[in-house]
């Protein structure tokens, strides 16, 4: 079948919310005539994304993230819009749907803290009717990938963080779910954990095919597991594509950092590089640092001219963080899109 | 892919039967939880069996001024009571989920991880954790009637026996059902005192016969908040009273009467938090 595993077109949702007034004298108002707002959390998202991809749903806190996330995983029912999921509509057919999906969300356990890590499992092997084989499977390959069988003797409440994020992570995947949603994965962790964790989103995909999608507020993440981002900001979609098209389109900013043999000042600098729009951004003495945009001039000739007029005796080219991508996304709202 | 055609258990009894190994699977590892706190448990038993003593003493002290109640024997009385901690105690074992429902799961949002498991989200919460103390109950009140059955020379028959096995679990669904319906608000209403307390208070006035209330109380226990058939008219079918071993029959359709009532709000509860989102 052609049709995309995930289909979501016009999702809406709309929270009412009382809006409190302040002091005594304001609640007492408040309880006689409360001040409703109407506000709208998602706005219209449609997207689709196939099986087997991995997603980075991302945008600023309160962007709608979570509220979408919700809808897909069923917990939620939108105002209007559709959400089909291999036929299933979530929030209508919650039981037969949970079966066929997995879900971790950030800070909240879906473990029994007072139970053993492997109690907990096989709870949920009950609960997801996963036969003995297979449960066997996958705690083999959660011990082989996620390194969890330490502490799978010891109550959740005792793990560190990034334990308990992997034993979460297995949690949702033990009944071989063909959907993953993710909450901020990542939230917290050191680095050593959020690499444990990328590691082994990577390779459970490549080996389950499991269609991933994931918000995060970590750029890292989005870099190193999605080849398409959806951003989101204030309910709509913004941009829904590759990754290097999301480079493409605010263009590709680049900073260079040039280390000289002589003392030189920013004036200078910007001299040999003369009417090449190129922005000398700091710097002083032998190190500095300038900003373009390949879209505009070729690196190669910026780094020419710099050579020719000034003893260059090392220089770097790095490209944009993409929070910083972000966040030129955002400044471009209003502006006609090119 | 078609996610349809991959379907779990269905039907309505390989899916009850499918439930009760789910509450198998919860309750066992509630005792294995419950035995890592030891002391716990036994500080619960004490508790519990002291409370019940002294529930015990008060009601003799008081038979021994007066020798009966509106023509009820003091052994009549004592058997009501002891019947009543029965269904009280199937009621405790499984509804201390109820309390602080709102707490833990609407406001501390529990609710959403129990939405995303393919088991019926009551099923979840009554089964997520139990209370051993109803246990205590059980005990002591099989205790109690058995005494006062033998003061009464009570010929306990066959028949009384399948009464008892029936009796006893309806009355414990008009337990569940009355305590599930106020739980059920909470999903409305965010409401963290709750009317659970004040109602659960009035348990107390199902423990003795009926009759000795004036017709608002008992027209108000029997038909608006029915815990005159958690205890009382059940009761009836094992220590008599003119019609009422009959009535006492109608525990059945009351109990499944309220419970289901309690069970649809329930759910209209929940499509409701997932409408909210709050």
């Amino acid at each position: 079948m052609s049709e995309a595993l995930l289909q979501v077109r016009g999702l809406t949702r709309d929270y009412r919310l009382i809006k409190k007034r302040e002091g005594v004298s304001g609640g007492l108002i408040d309880l006689v005539r409360p001040r409703r707002e109407l506000l709208r959390a998602v706005d219209d998202v449609s997207f689709e994304i196939p099986a087997g991809e991995m997603v980075g749903y991302i945008g600023a806190n309160g962007a709608g993230k979570s509220t979408t996330l919700k809808m897909l995983t069923g917990i939620l029912t939108p105002t209007s819009g559709e959400v089909t999921v291999g036929g299933l509509v979530p929030w209508r057919e919650r039981v037969q749907y949970t079966r066929h999906i997995g879900a971790v969300f950030g800070q909240r356990t879906q473990l029994w803290w007072d139970l053993a890590v492997v109690e907990s499992f096989r709870l949920l092997q009950k609960i997801y009717e996963v036969d003995e084989q297979t449960y066997q499977r996958q705690m083999g390959i959660f011990d082989d990938l996620l390194d969890i069988g330490d502490y799978l003797h010891q109550p959740v409440r005792k793990l560190s963080l990034g334990q308990r994020m992997r034993c979460d992570l297995a949690a949702a995947l033990l009944h071989r779910p063909r959907v993953l949603f993710l909450d901020e994965p990542t939230i917290g962790l050191d680095v050593v954990a959020k690499e444990n964790v990328r590691q082994f989103l990577r390779e459970i995909r490549e080996r389950d095919g499991v269609t991933i999608i994931l918000t995060t507020h970590d750029i890292g993440d989005i870099e190193q597991l999605c080849r398409r981002v959806i951003i989101i900001d204030k309910g709509r979609v913004h941009f829904d594509g590759e990754l290097e098209d999301l480079r493409r389109r605010v263009g590709q900013k680049v900073r260079l950092t040039v280390d000289l043999r002589d003392t030189a000042t920013s004036a200078e600098l910007a001299a040999t590089t003369g009417d090449l729009p190129v922005r000398w951004t700091s710097g002083e003495g032998r190190r500095h640092q300038a900003e373009f945009n390949r879209s505009e001039v070729p690196g190669a000739e910026v780094i020419k001219r710099l050579v020719n007029g000034a003893h260059v005796l090392d220089l770097s080219l790095a490209e944009q963080p993409i929070e910083e991508v972000v966040r030129d996304i955002y400044r471009q709202q209003g502006r006609p899109t090119p | 892919m078609d996610l349809r055609t991959q379907r779990g258990t269905e039907g309505f009894w390989p899916r009850l039967i499918w439930q009760g190994r789910i509450f198998g699977a919860y309750f066992g590892q509630f005792v294995k939880m419950r035995l890592a706190y030891r002391m716990d448990f036994l500080v619960d038993t004490l508790a519990v069996s002291f409370s019940m003593a002294i529930q015990l003493t008060v009601l003799s002290v008081l038979f021994s001024k007066i020798r009966a109640l509106d023509g009820w024997s003091f052994e009549q009385v004592l058997f009501i009571y002891g019947f009543s901690l029965l269904p009280l105690g199937l009621f405790n074992l499984i509804s201390v989920n109820f309390y602080g429902f709102s707490d833990k799961y609407i406001i501390g949002g529990k609710f959403d991880r129990v939405l995303l498991r393919p088991v019926n989200t009551l099923v979840q919460v009554m089964f997520e954790s139990f209370n051993v103390s109803g246990l205590n109950e059980i005990i002591l009140g099989t205790a109690v009637m058995i005494y006062a059955g033998m003061k009464l020379n009570f010929a306990f028959g066959v028949g009384d026996f399948l009464a008892l096995l029936v009796l006893v679990p309806s009355a414990a669904l008009v337990y569940t059902g009355v305590f599930l319906a106020i739980t059920s608000v909470s999903f409305w209403h965010e409401d963290r005192m709750g009317l659970a307390p004040p109602v659960y208070n009035i348990i107390r006035f199902s423990r003795y016969p009926l009759t000795i209330y004036s017709l608002p109380v008992r027209v108000f226990l029997t038909f608006v908040l029915p815990f005159a058939w958690v205890a009382f008219y059940p009761a009836t079918w094992f220590i008599g009273g003119g019609q009422l071993p009959l009535v006492a029959l109608l525990t059945v359709p009351v109990g499944v009467v309220v419970f289901s009532g309690a069970v649809w709000m329930w759910h209209r509860g929940a499509a409701n938090y997932a409408s909210t989102g709050s």
